[in-house]
């Protein structure tokens, strides 16, 4: 998005650009987020607007408080995360509830029902309830930016944060979006008013009296404001939804009235039980947990539907219209014995590279959250632990400590990954004496959602150049004597490295440092080729899942016949280190 | 096809499948229609396997096409156009490429790549067109255009307007990519069916 497009013009957006593009139109001023899936592109979208300060945060609890300091000062501001960046927000999220704001303020959520990209389906249309802010849920693009700016000023009418929730479908999907013009909204500047500000206990008592009034405020309100909607057809059939959830009744079952919620933190209940006394059968088509239901029943209304249906994954037409007791379609089957794709470390990455020694060393393998999770599948599987940001250096120290070893697993996180969340167990492990081995992959950049950019870049969201953070110095400021820098390409000098840090009485930190190969394609030298003639066929170079090595061994064969796919082969010569007969060699050798 | 036409493109990740799908939700904008388009981000250059969904008509509602609904179906590769191939509609067209591109790793019992991915595309009596897409983006002279050679063979099937195709060709490539792609899909446009 640049704010340069054409007001008045129709253009085509993802939800997330919709977003981007409402919150500049709605005259924000600052944008913090970190990246994550299916969140990243709300601020990659707003780092383009000179209007905007957008920036990458070391995590989400730094984004949201930024933003909080920024409405605090008068201005409007966003944060944006996905799902699981809002726990790590939920501290100041729960507390800003109370605070309220000065400019508005708004929390994006992107949910990732089916877990395309994410390690939990957590519904954090919960959240709301919890922190007791209003939320919205737009089911398109249009409602997307229209909500985004509708949240603002519902933000600063009743001094709330508000929560944006998204899904996967509303975040990746475009449509059609009418632009229109960005109005400004001057900071008014910061003023004293610790009554409101201070969350001590005797002034958050206070706050906490004013937040249960807002909510009675918020749901009178909600009876009539226009982000809820009744649609009236078949008064036999009656569906309360939001989100995309009202894009697919509507399109399996478009005759069917429906109550489309756009707000549902707080709900109507007026209008609710209006909408359910003017229809026969009352359905709620919901993705996730039962949050809608367990709150209409809760109102002595009686649904079509019996309670407690699986909640497993994401919603798609033909599930709703099953659900809606539509007529059985048989849906036709897949065809059989077709292999599966799944997604895999590129050619030339250094994580495999790391990851095959640590194969060889047979160590356990504490993991983290970012591209070198995909080891864990065969022919690598050199991870054993996955949890949430930064876990896999605490998990390990866990583990070293119940055990009283600390010779077999090491941690395993990445650069972005580790400012996120890794240097507060790092000093952990130091100050109570444990010894170790932590592995930081550091290739320079936030891989797994499209390269952004972060601390340990020296380059800002907006691409002008920065501090560049140094991770050895981190490490040596926490107390880490031994910190050592090694290309993971290199693999006979990384395999001593980590085996000197498995047997020492102390941590160690490992900086695997390998610029990502996809930001880098000047930097891959030649291909590699087979020599047959000197290949004994011992599968090797299969053991670490190269998408450059094609296996072309003929049903039956024992002896390996294997081919290097020119095209693919980013010359990292890691096959050539694992080959016991010297049978790889640069292309041109070969002539 | 119904008020709503829908469009599937599918891939291997890094083939240009986002692009391509970018390409003709715009045509279908340019001609005046409502639009949805759908697709899931995160492992596209990671080698995996890539769908994006196009829908477009005077009002779409569900940015995800029914299965058993899709009424056009584009395969950038072999596999991946049988992988969806039970989603097009019985009366529907695949036009796919005859590229095979091997998964880079076969989990442990995993049948192996289908030798008869051709036979097994025609199979099912829907209809197939196949095309060397990459040969003809090498013809127009950048072989990472193929899959505008395979939109430009799709133009034919679809009621949009030669200008539309022009203006999305325009506003969806870097300005240097422009001419070679125009050459691409006036290559696929021109291939006659059951080539």
């Amino acid at each position: 998005m640049s704010s340069s497009a054409v007001t008045g013009a129709r253009a085509l957006l993802s939800g997330n650009e919709a977003i981007a593009r409402g919150a500049f139109e709605a005259g924000v001023r600052l944008a913090g987020a970190y990246p994550g899936t299916p969140a990243t592109e709300i601020l990659e979208a707003l780092a383009q607007c000179p209007e905007v300060h957008a920036e990458w945060s070391p995590n989400e609890k730094v984004a949201f408080e930024v933003a909080l300091g920024a409405s605090l000062a008068g201005a409007r501001a966003i944060a944006s995360m996905k799902h699981v960046g809002l726990n790590v927000a939920s501290d100041p999220l729960i507390t800003a509830s109370y605070v309220g704001v000065r400019g508005g303020l708004v929390v994006v959520s992107a949910d990732d029902p089916g877990m395309f990209s994410s390690q939990n389906e957590q519904d954090n249309r919960h959240y709301a309830r919890l922190a007791k802010v209003p939320m919205l849920e737009p089911s398109d693009s249009q409602e997307a930016k229209e909500f985004t700016i509708a949240a603002f000023e519902l933000s600063e009418r009743f001094d709330t944060p508000v929560l944006l929730r998204i899904t996967t479908r509303i975040a990746h999907s475009k449509s059609v979006v009418a632009l229109g013009e960005r109005a400004e909204h001057e900071p008014t500047g910061f003023v004293r008013e610790p009554a409101k500000t201070v969350m001590v206990p005797g002034n958050a008592r206070g706050r906490h009296r004013l937040v249960e009034v807002r909510t009675v405020q918020l749901a009178r309100w909600a009876e009539t404001c226009d982000l809820n909607r009744v649609e009236m057809a078949d008064h036999r059939i009656g569906v309360i939804c939001s989100g995309v959830a009202y894009q697919y009744v509507k399109e399996a079952r478009p005759r069917a009235s429906v109550l489309k919620l756009g707000l549902t933190f707080p709900l109507p209940q007026g209008l609710i039980r209006d909408f359910a006394g003017r229809v026969e059968r009352l359905y709620v088509v919901e993705e996730l947990d039962p949050y809608l239901e367990e709150q209409i029943r809760a109102l002595g209304i009686p649904l079509a539907h019996p309670p407690g249906a699986p909640r497993l994954g994401e919603l798609s037409p033909p599930l709703v219209g099953r659900f809606l007791g539509g007529r059985k379609q048989a849906a036709p089957p897949p065809l059989p014995d077709l292999p599966p794709r799944p997604p895999v470390l590129c050619p030339g990455c250094g994580h495999r590279a790391l990851l095959a020694v640590l194969k060889r060393l047979k160590v356990f393998v504490s993991g983290d959250i970012g591209c070198y999770t995909l080891g864990v599948q065969p022919p690598l599987e050199t991870m054993d632990t996955c949890i949430c940001m930064g876990a896999s250096l605490s998990v390990a120290f866990g583990v070293e400590k119940a055990t009283g070893r600390s010779d077999n697993m090491v941690a395993v996180i990445g650069d972005s990954t580790f400012i996120h969340s890794g240097i507060a167990p790092l000093i952990d492990i130091v100050y109570n004496r444990g010894a170790t081995t932590v592995i930081i992959l550091d290739n320079e950049t936030v891989a797994m959602t499209g390269h952004q950019d972060h601390p340990g870049t020296g380059r800002t969201a907006g691409g002008e150049p920065t501090h560049r953070l140094s991770l050895e110095e981190i490490a040596r400021a926490v107390g880490v004597r031994h910190v050592s820098v090694v290309d993971p390409y290199d693999t006979e000098r990384t395999r001593e490295v980590i085996r000197a840090a498995l047997g020492r009485e102390e941590p160690t930190v490992v900086i695997a440092r390998r610029r990502c190969v996809l930001l880098d394609r000047e930097a891959r030298r030649p291909p590699r080729r087979i020599d047959v003639e000197r290949c004994v066929g011992c599968g090797q170079c299969l053991t670490h899942g190269c998408p450059a090595i094609s296996d072309r061994t003929p049903a039956g064969e024992k002896k390996k016949q294997v081919e290097i796919i020119a095209q693919l082969c980013a010359g990292c010569n890691l096959c050539g280190q694992l080959c016991p007969a010297n049978a790889i060699a640069e292309e041109a050798a070969h002539g | 096809m119904g008020e709503v036409t829908s469009v599937a493109i599918a891939g291997v990740g890094g083939q240009g499948i986002i692009l391509a799908s970018d390409i003709i939700a715009q045509a279908a904008l340019c001609a005046g229609h409502d639009v949805k388009k759908n697709e899931v981000h995160g492992m596209a250059q990671r080698g995996g396997a890539v769908i994006s969904e196009i829908r477009f008509g005077r009002r779409v509602r569900s940015p995800l096409i029914p299965d058993g609904e899709v009424d056009l179906l584009l395969a950038l590769e072999l596999l991946e156009g049988l992988r969806h191939l039970h989603r097009v509609r019985p009366e529907g067209l695949v036009i796919a490429d005859e590229l095979r591109i091997r998964p880079a790793v076969r989990p442990p019992g995993a049948p192996p790549y289908p030798d008869d991915a051709e036979k097994r595309l025609r199979s099912t009596g829907r209809k197939v067109i196949l095309l060397s897409a990459s040969e003809l983006a090498r013809q127009a002279g950048n072989i990472r255009a193929a899959n505008t050679v395979l939109i430009g063979a799709l133009s034919r099937h679809l009621a949009l307007p030669a200008e539309a195709w022009q203006a999305s060709l325009h506003s969806c490539l870097r300005p240097s990519l422009v001419e070679v792609n125009l050459k691409a899909f006036e290559l696929g446009r021109g291939t006659q069916d059951g080539v």
